[in-house]
């Protein structure tokens, strides 16, 4: 027998990890997966991914109906009750079950004592869920904090609500069809996988529904990948003018680095580096799936000095480090994670990676600055000022492909893609030239 | 110690009325011991012999989420059962289904331990549930019987789907 208990303590667990102890939902997940039989993964998931997007509108139905917060060793009953709340209401698991289910998945976790309060609070949620008015507030409506509603407002008044609401939706799966290939047409039609294409990304194809990638054919041998279609656009950006000497900056997990490799197709030589050593093995693990090969350095991208040996770049590609305020809907956790005292030193981060890596490119190169951030301070409020500061710094507004420009916004100077939109990730892109 | 094949429903094995143990020997015993490696790797709470295609009646089950309070009940017959119960169970040959059964909370027991000894308990909880659901595996009884028929068929449907996904996989993969 498996229990429907077990795999709700073991979302609890989860789901506490993440709030109580600052863990990412990521890694929190990884160590609790083994736990369960590969069949129940996907639920496991859908509950811990369901209860940290809405995290602020649950916290709000259970507060309005425990007496005072539970002792701080009994915190992980919070999660587990925030579970119990997301079920009954936007799941189709029937009422009954997961009451029983979140009740006993209490003594599971070894609180037989809160059972009693568990059953009470469901029981409690199921007779007055339509009836209750909570209080209203920004971070119960739009589920988020509200000092990252305030920014985006600031920086969106025009798409703010718009950016709020596909943050908590699901994300779409999207694949990169390896160029030395295919298309993403052809891969389609070859393989009828169900999904679609998108003028102006012809390596994108969005599937109709998510897959593990090992199903995916071709994906051992590296014909294709899995890359939300935004990143997509950097790969060829950087490189529709050619280049022989490619620097790709921050470049774990190395999709990215993945897709400059396929366009440059073994004619240019390109160098990877990160400065996190553990993670610059991703980059090892992906190029080998795609038979690349490629100088990788652990290396701080915002102190060249230690490592650059005076040959200088056509193209750098900076991936720069970031708030990943633009891919929420596939991190939720980064609602509940990031602060916002983190924006002004990521932004001092950025400034410096510019810095340090400017000396590295020819006159006549070529620089796409990257995040996945749409907040102002990170994006153009870091390039912007940049331009200003170097007389041999040029913003470059022309567009490989005249389809992508539907895609994005304008943020001088650069762009911006918005979350959601056309099912994309949220990615900023600037793209700058060296004059020589 | 070796991990088991777990059976999975439809197949017709799960069907089979499972014999009573004669004797509780060594070889019984390193059948127990696979059989407690088998369900702790799945993971799952509860194994019947009738899962891993033996026909004998015996189970393992272990509810602690320790796995150190192990309980391997021989020949097992209920004697009494007290109460009313639903809870959402699974099961280790339904993989990925969990649905609402309705049990009896409490249940006293009569059956053989490892040792051979005949032993009478009363069992409550998770474990009443669970030595239930193990019970009705050695009769040839699913969970899933005691959903509407409609319901039963979608899960064969679904279940039969994926497994021919699994292979094809793996044939992709080699």
């Amino acid at each position: 027998m498996q229990s429907g208990a077990r795999l709700r303590a073991e979302a609890a667990t989860v789901i506490d990890a993440v709030i109580s102890d600052g863990r990412s939902l990521d890694r929190a997940l990884a160590q609790s997966e083994p736990q369960v039989s590969l069949a129940d993964r996907p639920m496991l998931r859908m509950l811990c991914y369901g209860c940290i997007r809405h995290h602020w509108q649950l916290r709000a139905e259970l507060n309005a109906r425990l007496e005072k917060p539970l002792k701080k060793r009994d915190r992980v009953i919070e999660s587990l009750l925030t579970i119990g709340i997301f079920q009954l209401s936007d799941t189709r698991v029937p009422d009954h079950a997961a009451v029983s289910a979140t009740v006993e998945a209490a003594r599971v976790l070894r609180r037989p004592k809160l059972a009693g309060l568990v059953n009470g609070i469901l029981r409690n949620f199921l007779r007055s869920k339509t009836s209750r008015e909570l209080p209203q507030s920004e971070e119960v409506t739009f589920n988020h904090p509200q000092w990252l509603i305030d920014r985006i407002r600031q920086d969106w008044p025009d798409h703010w609500q718009q950016v709020l609401t596909a943050n908590n939706e699901r994300a779409p799966m999207w694949l990169r069809v390896n160029a030395e290939h295919a298309t993403a047409a052809a891969y389609q039609a070859r393989h009828a996988v169900a999904g679609s294409t998108m003028k102006g990304l012809p390596q994108a194809l969005r599937l109709e529904s998510p897959q593990p990638v090992d199903a995916l054919p071709g994906f051992p041998d590296g014909q294709v990948s899995v890359q939300d279609a935004a990143a997509q656009l950097a790969a060829p950006w950087l490189l529709s003018d050619g280049g022989q000497r490619v620097l790709d900056a921050c470049a774990a997990p190395g999709g990215k680095t993945g897709h400059l490799l396929e366009l440059l197709a073994g004619s240019a030589d390109l160098t990877a580096i990160d400065a996190d050593a553990e993670r610059l093995g991703l980059v090892r693990e992906t190029l080998a799936r795609l038979k690349f090969d490629a100088t990788l350095l652990a290396a701080d991208a915002s102190n060249a000095g230690e490592w650059w040996d005076g040959a200088q770049f056509d193209r750098i590609l900076v991936d720069a480090p970031c708030s990943a305020t633009g891919v929420i809907r596939r991190h939720p956790d980064i609602k509940l994670l990031r602060r916002e005292t983190d924006i002004g030193a990521l932004a001092e981060l950025q400034r410096g990676i510019l810095e340090s890596l400017w000396p590295l490119l020819k006159p006549g190169g070529r620089l796409l600055y990257v995040t996945c951030s749409v907040l102002t301070a990170e994006n153009d409020g870091v390039v912007g000022p940049f331009i200003a500061a170097h007389e041999d710094a040029g913003e470059n507004r022309v567009l490989h492909d005249y389809n992508i420009r539907d895609l994005m916004t304008e943020k001088a100077p650069g762009f911006q893609v918005l979350p959601g939109k056309h099912g994309l990730d949220g990615f900023y892109f600037a793209c700058l030239n060296k004059v020589s | 110690m070796a991990k088991l094949k777990i059976l999975e429903f439809p197949d017709p094995r799960l069907r089979k009325k499972a014999v009573p143990v004669e004797k509780v020997d060594a070889a019984l015993g390193t059948l127990i011991d696979d059989m407690f490696e088998t369900m702790y790797a799945a993971p799952g709470i509860g194994l019947a012999a009738t899962q891993v295609d033996v026909h004998r009646r015996f189970l393992v089950a272990d509810v602690s989420s320790e796995k150190n309070e192990p309980w391997v009940l021989i020949n097992p017959v209920i004697l009494e059962r007290d109460g009313v119960e639903v809870s959402e169970e699974g099961c280790l040959s339904v993989p990925g289904y969990y649905e609402s059964v309705e049990r009896a909370e409490q249940v006293r027991v009569r059956f053989q331990n490892r040792d051979g000894e005949e032993v009478e308990a009363s069992f409550d909880g998770l474990l009443a549930v669970c030595i239930q659901h193990e019970i009705d595996h050695l009769d040839g009884k699913l969970f899933v019987d005691y959903l509407s028929e409609a319901k039963r068929q979608r899960i064969r449907k679904r279940l039969l789907k994926d497994r021919k996904h699994r292979v094809e996989d793996r044939v992709a993969a080699v």
